[in-house]
């Protein structure tokens, strides 16, 4: 934990120093969601919307983690596993790309919320299972920029191998963000939400496992 | 001989259930009616296909911990004869589907997941042609397919459990679960599993001296 914290620490620090990415991805955003409300979005039935917002989720999810190798060079990272060790660094990292989509899944909600009009009828369970959709798309995505680093610089190569994987995450949550718009119970969604739980944990721990092999040359 | 015998079962086995499985006596049921024989020749494929991705599984965690290279060609040879098998498995589907629902392709759970897995293999495909290093490819490609894998059973194996399906065995459908049952077909479709795992092994060991002649 004490080798965890300042890692997160410092790539934060990192991505905020960056601004131009983060500023690039904050205009895409916006820019995407008014693009969608030219086009009628406002009017748009539950299905659409929840369909929309989860499309324009995905695509911030693959900008963002296609530079979580990058902007370090794989020196970088190899220099943090000296001093961390490989576990601690994968983790930082995933801990690190999981926050971050959260945030960026919550501000297009936000986005939406502003400009098409509040659709969610139960807004603890549609955050949860946002929450939830964000850290299985963060560990598969950065799973597969930590492949796609160790390939001869193929830039699409990550997101080919990301969105079959990312199938059963996405599923999953937008069956449960559907069931919080038209206000499901509880005890009914809770199944839903335990999956998605139990899934995230299951991938973020064959992540951790299988992160060190590809790193060992 | 030793090696051998798998493969004459194979052959038998396979030919027992193509022929017998028109014979048979089947249990009548009315929408489905003599189409429900495709449980020998459609459900065998994707019993064969999680065969060979879960052989092809293992050679992966093989070579991870191994480092043995024979591992890893074992292991891309069993994922392309499990693509065979999902290709076949597709087609298979799709002409059962066209007569008996009237559309070759719907929005379904069991379908969609066996698209997803398509596309996964594909894409373990592409990544291996994207490396020339024989050791780099094993290794990464190894942990793309140990993760591709759970995904696949995550996918295929517990989400249809989660949601309704128009598919036989979901739901209130009139669905295979409830002939597994009858012992008629039960007699033919083990047989048909059985023996086209037998020549999945036969064509990916195959592949696999191919290979290693080619190396």
């Amino acid at each position: 934990m004490t080798q965890i914290l300042p890692l997160i620490k410092r790539f934060f620090q990192q991505e905020l120093r960056n601004s131009n990415a983060l500023f690039s991805l904050g205009l895409y955003l916006i820019g995407i969601t008014y693009l969608i409300y030219l086009l009628g979005g406002n009017n748009a039935a539950d299905n659409t919307w929840n369909t929309l917002l989860w499309v324009v989720v995905f695509f911030a999810a693959v900008t963002q983690s296609s530079r979580s190798f990058e902007l370090e060079s794989s020196d970088y990272f190899y220099y943090y596993q000296t001093v961390a060790g490989p576990g601690p660094t994968i983790i930082a990292k995933l801990l690190f790309n999981a926050s971050y989509m959260a945030v960026l899944a919550l501000t297009t909600w936000m986005l939406f919320t502003f400009f098409y009009g509040n659709s969610v009828y139960d807004p603890g369970v549609f955050a949860l299972g946002l929450l939830l959709g964000s850290i299985g798309f963060s560990v598969v995505l950065t799973l597969t920029n930590g492949i796609a680093s160790r390939t001869a610089g193929n830039a699409t190569l990550s997101t080919i191998l990301a969105i079959p994987l990312m199938f059963p995450v996405l599923k999953l949550t937008s069956t449960i963000n559907i069931q919080a718009m038209v206000g499901v119970s509880f005890e009914d969604v809770l199944p839903l939400l335990g999956a998605l739980g139990a899934l995230d944990i299951a991938i973020g721990l064959l992540a951790y496992l299988l992160f060190p092999y590809l790193w060992q040359d | 001989m030793k090696g051998r015998v798998y493969k004459f079962a194979g052959v038998a086995l396979v030919l027992y259930s193509l022929i017998y499985g028109l014979l048979t006596s089947i249990p009548e049921l009315p929408i489905i009616e003599q189409s429900i024989r495709n449980l020998f020749y459609h459900v065998s494929m994707w019993f064969t296909m999680v065969a060979m991705m879960a052989a092809s599984f293992g050679n992966a965690i093989g070579y991870l911990s191994k480092e043995n290279l024979q591992r890893d060609i074992r292991s891309v040879c069993q994922a392309e004869v499990g693509m065979l098998f999902a290709t076949l498995g597709l087609v298979t589907g799709m002409m059962w589907a066209k007569f008996t629902w009237g559309a070759w392709w719907t929005n379904d759970p069991k379908l969609n997941g066996s698209a997803i897995t398509v596309l996964i293999y594909l894409a373990y495909f592409v990544l291996r042609n994207a490396m020339d290093d024989e050791r780099k490819r094993a290794r990464i490609s190894a942990v793309y397919n140990i993760f591709a894998f759970v995904m696949m059973i995550v996918f295929i194996g517990i989400l249809p459990r989660m949601t309704d399906s128009l598919h036989p065995g979901n739901g209130g459908n009139p669905g295979f679960n409830s002939y597994d049952l009858d012992n008629r077909l039960r007699l033919v479709f083990y047989p048909a599993v059985l023996g086209w795992i037998f020549i999945g092994t036969w064509i990916a060991s195959l592949r696999y001296r191919l290979r290693k002649l080619q190396a």
